[in-house]
């Protein structure tokens, strides 16, 4: 797969493309444009599923990376959200299978994901307090363990 | 007269009555395990005794001492007497069946339909201490043991009516007798001894028929919440009733005792043994079926065989 | 009527703590609903306060059966990372030991899959059988799980002439056994009853729910990580995927038998065409800022590290996403409209590795709080419980 091809399918500048070594590829998008990339990305050839989405913490933002995986190479689509107000459209509709994967990172990042039926806690435990998303940076695990009134 | 009844009491309490037939259980259990291990490459009970023979005894005082929890939604009256009721009904036909000569120290015309009607009611019980337990799983269990009581109880009861046709009497001891002095019923009726023997394999609820107590999809099923000293009884109550088994097939297909009364029981228990290895191969040899499969290979194919053994002794009139 | 019954967090059809939640029709399930987190451990917070060379060993204990494919995924993305070239013989060697670890999992599968069914015959015969394959992981690198064999820039250990010699004994018994595996598998009547037509997963399903390695395979989609991205010597290496068409939990079967005969083929064309040379290269302490992802089909199928660098010696965010997580829609897929007596055996089908699937979040809260308690608290706060539960 090459750049030239991705660019003309998903009709974006190429800056926006970065090509990390072959077979490796790095797409910034906007968060609206998140759905149609997607589906897009998936009427190309060689398609074979989403491997999984990444959620990193990079300051006052959050970035949500989908992988996605082809025959010949891995593209990560990124996408970044603001901490005040995650919210993003969900792809449960696309692609059934990340259904897990949008509730792994509601639980661990506070992200809402628009249109996902169901993002009831899928990892932590119940009765876990709200607004404590344990992978943010910001809640170091001494600010968790107050938090839920526990010692090291 | 007084030596008479002393020689009574020691048929009843020593040989070959409650002693001898609680060793033969708990050694049946030994051998059973031996065999199975043998056959899965393994080395079995190793340490109590030698070669491991005391170890179904160890385990039975070990339960014992254990603690016994009734659960709090038990129904508790009957959850309480289930396994004692099951360690009764499973000794009380042993004694009709012949062990020295051809006399069973309980015998009468009719035993056979007694040891049936117990058979079936050890299933029933068997569902209503899974019911009686209230438990998500041994609910589910007591209603496949349920279900496999409609699958196998009828072949079981036809193929054991085969012999008794055979030798014209509903008496046990005068099958065997019969027996004696003819043919030994496994070779005029054949498949009605595959039959039973298929059928007290799900009586046993041994694999491949372990479907009311499959451990790996609920949890040992009816016998869940058992513990303790009720989980000891019903594990003995289980013994029993693989020795029932094994001792019925010696009877009605493999010509009980014979010869005087020093050589019989050699000659019976080298029978019965035959038997248990028989059983406990059959154990090694599968996989576990679903209460569906069972159920329709029950009625479509043991209960017609068993009605057509029926046809032929009609028939040929051996 | 309908019922609900939990399965899990402890049952002894699973050897790893999650939860299902069946409801239940006549012994037919109509919903279920997957509940993880019973044994988070928070690798993925602690890996922040990490170096990297610390973390190899964290890696491993992801997972205890799949270890070294983690090690390597993760060895594989600093590496890329580092832009360190490791040595060819090092490659070789990463590919033989995955390859074992292919082996020695799909036999314990195979004894698990039997247990479930409730024939423990094949159960022992199988699990013996693993043990052959764990001996000589054990010779090669000195430890029957968990080998420690992958690190940053090679292996740590060489493979010998004599360890050759014992291997290609072993590797011969083992093919003779996978034989005889398959003649079981598709001849004994008993099998066969309970696997044929159970957990259905078609290949769209399978598709759209993203499942990945036997489970894939087994529906018919040739997706492997291996051939689709060769990495370690997969590139130098023919080898074919194996896929089966009937996508229930006999092809299941049948794809990984087929697979050990396949990665024992792959071990011996290593074990010939190793080169010599060193084994590994020394790899730097502080790792350049970036990003990699790394990508290895683990014996469940496809592994996925993602690794951000600050420059500094530790880690800024390191995802992984083990097979399991990815096949567990899959599985509620196939679990639907299935009897409740095929339930254990069409979970054991995917080969569930909880511990992988769910080493994210933090430190659980109860397990964390209990941790730090004395003994004695500990049993006066089980006895106060069950009193106010029970009122004894």
């Amino acid at each position: 797969m090459r750049r030239s091809e991705i660019r003309k399918q998903l009709r974006i500048r190429a800056r926006n493309i970065i090509v990390q070594r072959d077979r490796r590829f790095f797409v910034n998008i906007e968060k609206k444009d998140l759905k149609r990339a997607i589906r897009r990305l998936m009427q190309m050839k060689n398609y074979t599923h989403l491997s999984t989405i990444t959620a990193l913490d990079v300051g006052s933002m959050i970035e949500v990376i989908y992988h996605v995986a082809f025959t010949d190479a891995l593209v990560s689509v990124k996408v970044q959200t603001s901490k005040d107000e995650p919210i993003i459209p969900s792809i449960v509709d696309l692609i059934p299978g990340v259904a897990l994967y949008e509730r792994e990172i509601h639980d661990l990042f506070g992200v809402e994901f628009e249109g996902n039926p169901d993002l009831s806690p899928l990892l932590l435990p119940d009765g876990w307090p709200e607004g404590v998303y344990p992978l943010r940076k910001w809640w170091s695990v001494d600010r968790v363990l107050s938090k839920l009134g526990g010692k090291r | 007269m007084v030596s008479e009844e002393i020689w009574a009491l020691i048929q009843i309490f020593l040989f070959p009555g409650f002693f001898f037939l609680f060793f033969l259980a708990f050694f049946t259990e030994w051998v059973d395990r031996k065999i199975v291990a043998k056959f899965q490459n393994r080395y079995g009970p190793l340490h109590v005794g030698p070669k491991g023979v005391l170890q179904p005894i160890a385990d039975f005082i070990k339960l014992l001492s254990k603690e016994d929890i009734t659960p709090r939604m038990a129904d508790k009256v009957p959850f309480n007497l289930m396994p004692v009721l099951l360690l009764s009904l499973a000794i009380t036909p042993l004694f009709c069946i012949p062990i020295v000569g051809s006399n069973a120290l309980v015998s009468f015309e009719g035993d056979l339909i007694v040891i049936m009607f117990i058979m079936s009611l050890i299933a029933v019980l068997v569902f209503i201490g899974g019911w009686a337990s209230t438990n998500r799983f041994s609910t589910i269990g007591s209603i496949r043991a349920g279900l496999q009581l409609f699958a196998y109880e009828i072949p079981m009861n036809l193929a054991m009516i085969g012999p008794a046709i055979a030798a014209g009497s509903l008496s046990i001891s005068k099958i065997v007798d019969w027996q004696i002095h003819g043919f030994w019923n496994l070779f005029i009726q054949p498949v009605g001894f595959a039959v039973l023997t298929i059928s007290l394999m799900a009586h046993l609820q041994r694999v491949p028929f372990d479907i009311p107590e499959a451990e790996s999809e609920i949890v040992s099923g009816w016998i869940v919440e058992f513990s303790g000293k009720k989980l000891a009884l019903i594990r003995l109550a289980k013994d029993f009733e693989f020795v029932l088994a094994s001792a019925l097939i010696v009877s009605l297909f493999l010509g009980g005792p014979y010869g005087p009364w020093y050589i019989s029981p050699i000659i019976y228990l080298a029978k019965f043994f035959i038997c248990v290895f028989i059983l406990s191969n059959l154990r090694a040899a599968f996989a576990r079926y679903r209460i569906d499969h069972l159920l329709a290979g029950a009625w479509k194919y043991l209960t017609p065989l068993a009605l057509l053994q029926i046809f032929l002794i009609k028939v040929l009139g051996v | 009527m309908t019922f609900e019954i939990p399965f899990g967090p402890q049952h002894p059809a699973l050897e790893e703590p999650i939860n299902f939640m069946f409801e239940i029709e006549e012994e037919r399930v109509v919903n279920v609903k997957p509940r993880l987190g019973y044994v988070h451990r928070g690798i993925e917070k602690i890996a922040e306060n990490r170096n990297y060379q610390q973390l190899v060993y964290l890696s491993e204990r992801i997972c205890g059966i799949c270890s070294f494919a983690h090690a390597s995924c993760y060895s594989q993305v600093v590496e890329e990372l580092l832009d360190l070239k490791i040595p060819e013989r090092a490659k070789f060697i990463r590919t033989i030991v995955a390859e074992m670890e292919r082996i020695q999992n799909h036999y314990l599968w195979l004894g698990l899959t039997a247990k479930e069914m409730g024939f423990e015959t094949l159960f022992m015969y199988a699990w013996r059988d693993r043990e052959t394959i764990i001996e000589m992981l054990d010779m090669i690198s000195g430890k029957r799980v968990n080998y420690g064999m992958s690190t940053i820039g090679g292996v740590r250990r060489d493979i010998t002439e004599p360890m050759i010699k014992r291997m290609e004994e072993s590797l011969n018994h083992l093919e003779a056994r996978a034989e005889y595996y398959t003649k079981v598998c598709t001849k004994d009547p008993s099998i066969l009853k309970r696997t044929v037509g159970i957990g259905i997963l078609r290949p769209r399903e399978a598709r759209a729910l993203c499942a990945v390695g036997p489970t894939a395979r087994a529906s018919g989609i040739p997706r492997d990580v291996r051939a689709d991205e060769p990495y370690a010597a997969y590139g130098e290496i023919p080898f074919k995927v194996v896929t089966y068409r009937g996508c229930d939990v006999a092809s299941r079967m049948y794809v990984r038998i087929d697979e050990i005969k396949e990665s024992i083929k792959i071990i011996r064309y290593a074990l010939k065409n190793m080169p010599e040379g060193p084994i590994r290269v020394k790899a730097p302490m502080r790792v350049p800022e970036g990003e990699a992802i790394s990508r290895v089909e683990a014996p469940r199928g496809e592994n996925l590290h993602f690794l951000k660098s600050n420059g500094t010696d530790k880690p800024e965010r390191w995802k992984i996403r083990a097979p399991t997580l990815a096949n567990l829609l899959s599985l509620c897929r196939m679990l639907m409209g299935v009897n409740l007596a095929d339930i254990p055996v069409v979970i054991a089908g995917i080969d569930p590795c909880i511990a992988c699937a769910e080493r994210i979040a933090l430190i659980d809260a109860k397990t964390k709080r209990l941790k730090v308690w004395e003994g004695k608290d500990l049993w006066r706060y089980a006895n106060e419980w069950y009193r106010k539960r029970y009122g004894l």
